[in-house]
């Protein structure tokens, strides 16, 4: 099996906006560094994200500190938070935000040239800084425009599938590049996992095609210890159609900016759920009350609720929300003169590769940041935080991963592995009889959309696991490519997706089952009502190869859960 | 019944084809399906090998940009037509990885070249640091941009020369010298990465999935900007300016011009069902004398009282495109002040133009600057002839001409014309009522001819070569003439088509033939 070496000190997996931010600081420390990258340069989710970047800067209500962002964003969280983390998020937000101003953002402004902040849900003030409503575009673009003054070394469209680990610790990845289908092998001091989400495993998803949870799949295989797995945020607002666009993300700076959601009979819905914060409550709040609403028989035709921005002036939603403007233009609707239709759509995983303070996994040399990671956000995740995370643990982690580079040398790589690695690889290339990717993933993410959804019930969760198991055991081995060809091969590259996404998948599905209660964005209609839980699942791949949970204690440095 | 449409994608796998070739396939029509969708449905049900970008599905990444019957599009924001065929192709001037993934490294690499970053001298001196509104407005509007790469393909200078980075590269050092941050000396490097190339015709910026009309914010931005910082203009270029500041005529007088033969200004028809003013232009004035008086009895045919000023002034666009502002809205306020008077003295409220270049500088460049310096537009509307006819006095109420022209004619679309005032179908509307034309749809009859933007006159060379590819898709539509509505265009393409047996004529020109052909009949 013909492998390349590429070997560097630092590598960053993923190129979103946290991935670009610790590549950006790791170069500072005078170390070689690469990027890796499925996507082009500057095609990451992040770019996706529109509302905005929670910071306490205090430009537009003077009252606010970074004390009160940290208790906005536990309470949010249902104290599920790593507080040590969330500690973080809030007294390093505004450096970060300035460190992106230094790089050429452009963010709207007050009147007084101020960065402007306005107000998202759960939020006790104004604290959203944005540019207009494509925010992660601007903050992209800047980020891109930022690597490209660097030393970081760019790989863009080459596909990591497993880490390497010797004698316990990382000593490099081994990936594919997907434009000429050559096999290759990154050996670094550390590693930085900014791998993002995984909003793909479900059926209807605000996310890109990307995110379908490479980095939870490689990490748990490596020994990664993974949290809050079962949190996955439902957007409350989603398009609902056309077909094609459906699950497209329709920011919450619609209802930041005055929004307001109406049912089928017109009525202002939120009154009779949440009436002291309205269409601000926080996102678990808000989808599952649109979707009581569809249950209970008063959605709008095409199963979703009424938002509606109509009553605003014209010029307020044409400078805000710009691209909301374009994006339901191509629908058909015309957002200035009548409401969007819109319905949950998954969105974000607050779970992920468990890290400490300095973004540093269980895996001595591996180091997380941004969507991937768990901890920061707890139960439910305030919109705009996961904006400033990325730029927040980015930074982090790539200093710290400087430094352990700086303090290591490259370890041995087991060539064994790499070997077999690359190997099952090939093998879906040769394989005539099998599954093809296409038909495995629609399976698998009506399953996760069906079983492991918005509401969840026992049955439903212990069907979903059964049914994960059986495809991992079943499924993925006899996963095969129509057409044997290395070169830019999307059926390939999809086939190599497939077993991070189930792995995943059955994450979510087997942490949602152990937890009996509500709590966060985990609601089962069948909940234990005695159960508070105030623990935190953590997900390990043990000794025998089956996969461990465990639940752990929360981590509390300031606030203690009522 | 479900319906299908016809999809042909180009094939390639270097590694195995000789060339790229055409695989068809039925793809099952949606309402509202977009060419993405389009691609995802073959690969789904067909081929999984299929290669193509896509990220986003939201326009907001600019991964999926691929030719689109002819033109490049970004995939996900481009509706699908139910009874077209759908033709996809990959990027054109970028080597092919696969299918339709281009590789783009050249593209990274001219933007590296550029510095393409905010380059700071020293960190504010606190945070956070202060930036107005107004200082960013311009900004926020050219960083739209997701690098899409889709300007890039059908740009008329890049299919010609690499010396020209493209729309999206000279759009970002327009937006480095907008940033009252970045110390680097983006004039300069704009003049290095020959921002003077450009046409300005405006492909750019009708691909462009964010609308962002790089040639005016960015390309005139700068030029202006590099004539302030006293770059010389090239001798062609300053020829024009300094003919217009002298004369308010942009090429000097040969024969009698138009406006001092004609013995009145006012060409009045009985019962008229309107009253327009005619702003000749330069080069009708001065160069094509019986296109304007084709023009003015096309229009009285048609019951149209004609007032042709007798003291008019250049439009400037010759200033406009090359960046000299000073004498650009000069001309903007006499031009606005020349036909305000008239439009009172007359009590008339349009103004007719035949000059797609003249045309868009009154809509596009006059309007916005004579609205910002006094609060409120020129009195007047603007019409192109075509646009005029078709739109103001009606197909149903146009007299019918009735010389017969027996001859394939085919169209250029005038950059300025098209994507400069949104004329499109009318000339072509006129050109298929004279009897015995065979109208030849050109498949490219949008694509620039190489003469706008201070090209010709300042750089004859690549003008002479985007002609050239012009010439190719003229003659490929095996047509007997070419008919445009641009004096500019009409001067290019007929320098292009010598020693070729193929006529370039004027539409008002042959229209008002077919007219007199016609009285001769009777």
């Amino acid at each position: 099996m013909e492998y390349k070496t590429i070997m560097c000190d630092v590598l960053v997996v993923g190129a979103g906006g946290a991935g670009c931010r610790a590549a950006i600081e790791a170069a500072k420390h005078n170390l070689d560094v690469i990027m890796i990258s499925k996507e082009l340069l500057g095609k990451a989710h992040t770019a996706m994200a529109e509302g905005g970047y929670n910071v306490s800067l205090g430009n537009v209500d003077p009252d606010d500190n970074p004390e009160t962002h940290f208790k906005d964003t536990i309470v949010g969280g249902n104290y599920l938070n790593n507080q040590h983390l969330a500690e973080i998020l809030v007294r390093d937000a505004p450096q970060r935000i300035f460190d992106l101003e230094d790089m050429g953002a452009v963010f709207d402004r007050t009147p007084e040239g101020k960065i402007a902040q306005r107000p998202f849900g759960k939020q006790s003030w104004r604290r959203t800084a944005y540019a207009s409503d494509r925010t992660g575009s601007e903050i992209m673009v800047t980020l891109t425009e930022a690597i490209r003054k660097t030393s970081v070394r760019v790989f863009d469209e080459v596909f990591a599938t497993k880490l390497l680990v010797t004698d316990g610790k990382i000593a490099g990845i081994c990936a594919v590049d997907l434009k000429y289908g050559d096999y290759l092998i990154f050996r670094a001091k550390s590693v930085v996992m900014a791998t993002g989400g995984a909003g793909r495993i479900y059926k209807v998803t605000s996310n890109a095609q990307l995110d379908v949870g490479d980095g939870y799949g490689m990490a748990y295989e490596a020994g990664c210890e993974m949290i809050d797995m079962e949190m996955v945020q439902f957007h409350p607002t989603g398009m609902v159609k056309p077909e094609s666009a459906k699950g497209r993300l329709v920011t919450e700076a619609v209802r930041g900016e005055g929004g307001i959601l109406l049912n089928s009979e017109g009525e202002r819905f939120m009154k009779r759920y949440y009436p002291d914060v309205m269409e601000l409550a926080g996102r678990d709040q808000v989808a599952r009350s649109i979707m009581t609403e569809v249950l209970e028989g008063r959605g709008s035709p095409d199963g979703g609720a009424y938002l509606s921005i109509a009553h605003l002036p014209k010029r307020i939603v044409e400078f805000r929300l710009e691209s909301m403007i374009e994006q339901f233009e191509d629908a058909g609707v015309d957002i200035r003169e009548e409401p969007m239709q819109v319905s949950p759509t998954a969105h974000h995983f607050m779970g992920g590769l468990k890290i400490d303070e300095n973004a540093s996994t269980n895996i001595p040399g591996l180091f997380a940041s941004g969507e991937c990671t768990g901890g920061v956000h707890g139960g439910n995740r305030l919109g705009g935080n996961a904006l400033a995370d990325t730029q927040v643990f980015g930074a982090l982690s790539g200093e710290t991963a400087a430094k352990y580079a700086k303090e290591n040398r490259h370890l041995g790589i087991d060539r064994d592995a790499a070997i077999k690695e690359f190997e099952r690889l090939e093998a879906m290339l040769q394989r005539k009889d099998g599954v093809s990717p296409a038909d495995a993933r629609d399976e698998l993410t009506a399953l996760m959309w069906s079983k492991v959804q918005i509401f969840r019930k026992e049955e439903d969760m212990a069907e979903a696991v059964k049914e994960l198991r059986r495809i991992e055991k079943e499924v993925v081995p006899q996963i095969k490519v129509d057409v044997p060809v290395k070169r830019f091969n999307p059926g390939w590259h999809q086939a190599m997706e497939f077993v991070h996404m189930v792995t995943t998948a059955r994450m979510v599905a087997e942490a949602a089952l152990m937890r009996k209660g509500n709590r966060g964005a985990h609601y089962r209609v069948d909940a234990d009502p005695d159960e508070t839980g105030y623990y935190n699942i953590v997900i390990r791949k043990g000794k025998d190869g089956e996969m461990e949970l465990t639940k752990e204690d929360l981590v509390i440095t300031k606030i203690t859960p009522p | 019944m479900t319906k299908t449409i016809k999809t042909r994608v180009q094939r390639y796998n270097p590694d195995l084809d000789d060339e790229p070739y055409f695989q068809d396939f039925d793809v099952e029509y949606e309402p509202g399906m977009t060419v993405l969708d389009a691609l995802l449905y073959i690969q789904d049900k067909f081929d999984s090998s299929l290669a193509f970008r896509w990220e986003c599905r939201g326009g907001q990444c600019g991964s999926c940009a691929v030719r689109v019957n002819g033109t490049a599009r970004i995939a996900c924001r481009t509706k699908v037509e139910p009874d077209e065929v759908l033709i996809l192709e990959p990027l054109e001037k970028l080597p092919i990885i696969k299918d339709l993934v281009n590789d783009i490294s050249q593209v990274t690499f001219r933007i590296r070249r550029i510095r393409p970053y905010v380059a700071r001298d020293k960190l504010p001196e606190q945070y956070p640091e202060i930036m107005h509104s107004d200082s960013i407005e311009k900004l926020r509007e050219i960083r739209k941009c997701i690098e899409c790469s889709a300007c890039l393909s059908n740009c008329p200078i890049v299919a010609e020369t690499w010396d020209y980075p493209g729309p999206m590269i000279i759009r970002q050092l327009a937006r480095l010298e907008l940033d009252p941050r970045d110390v680097e000396d983006r004039i300069a490097m704009a003049m290095n990465e020959s921002v003077y190339s450009c046409t300005t015709c405006k492909m750019c910026t009708d691909i462009c999935p964010k609308s962002i009309d790089i040639p005016a914010l960015a390309v005139e931005l700068l030029r202006a900007k590099a004539v302030e910082a006293g770059y010389p203009l090239a001798s062609g270029q300053q020829g024009f300016i300094d003919q217009i500041k002298a004369t308010g005529r942009a090429v000097p007088e040969k024969k009698t011009p138009l406006l001092k033969e004609i013995e009145t200004e006012e060409f009045l028809v009985d019962n008229p069902r309107g009253r327009v003013a005619f702003f000749t232009g330069c080069l009708i004035d001065y160069r094509m004398q019986n296109t304007g008086k084709a023009l003015i009895d096309v229009l009285n045919r048609n019951g149209i009282d004609v007032i042709v000023p007798k003291e008019q002034w250049c439009c400037a666009s010759p200033a406009f495109r090359t960046g000299d502002l000073h004498t650009a809205q000069d001309a903007a306020r006499r031009v606005t002040e020349i036909f305000e008077k008239i439009s009172e003295k007359y009590d008339l409220d349009t103004v007719v133009v035949a000059c797609a270049g003249c045309g868009k500088t009154l809509r596009e460049d006059h309007r916005p600057f004579i609205e910002e310096q006094r609060g409120e537009p020129p009195m007047f509307k603007v019409y192109d002839m075509a646009e005029y006819m078709l739109d103001v006095i009606g197909k149903e109420n146009i007299v019918k001409p009735k010389g017969e022209i027996k001859m394939k004619i085919t169209y250029h679309e005038p950059c300025h014309l098209g994507r400069g005032q949104g004329v499109i179908d009318q000339p072509i509307e006129l050109l298929k009522m004279i009897p015995g034309v065979e109208y030849v749809e050109d498949p490219y009859k949008n694509r620039c001819c190489g003469a706008g933007g201070g090209v010709r006159a300042g750089q004859r060379e690549l003008s002479q070569k985007i002609a050239t590819t012009k010439k190719g898709y003229i003659e490929d539509t095996g047509a007997d003439m070419i008919t445009t509505e641009c004096p500019f265009c009409t001067i290019q393409i007929s320098d292009i088509l010598k020693g070729t047996e193929i006529k370039t004529r004027y539409i008002p020109d042959l229209l008002a033939e077919s007219y007199r052909l016609g009285d001769e009949k009777e």
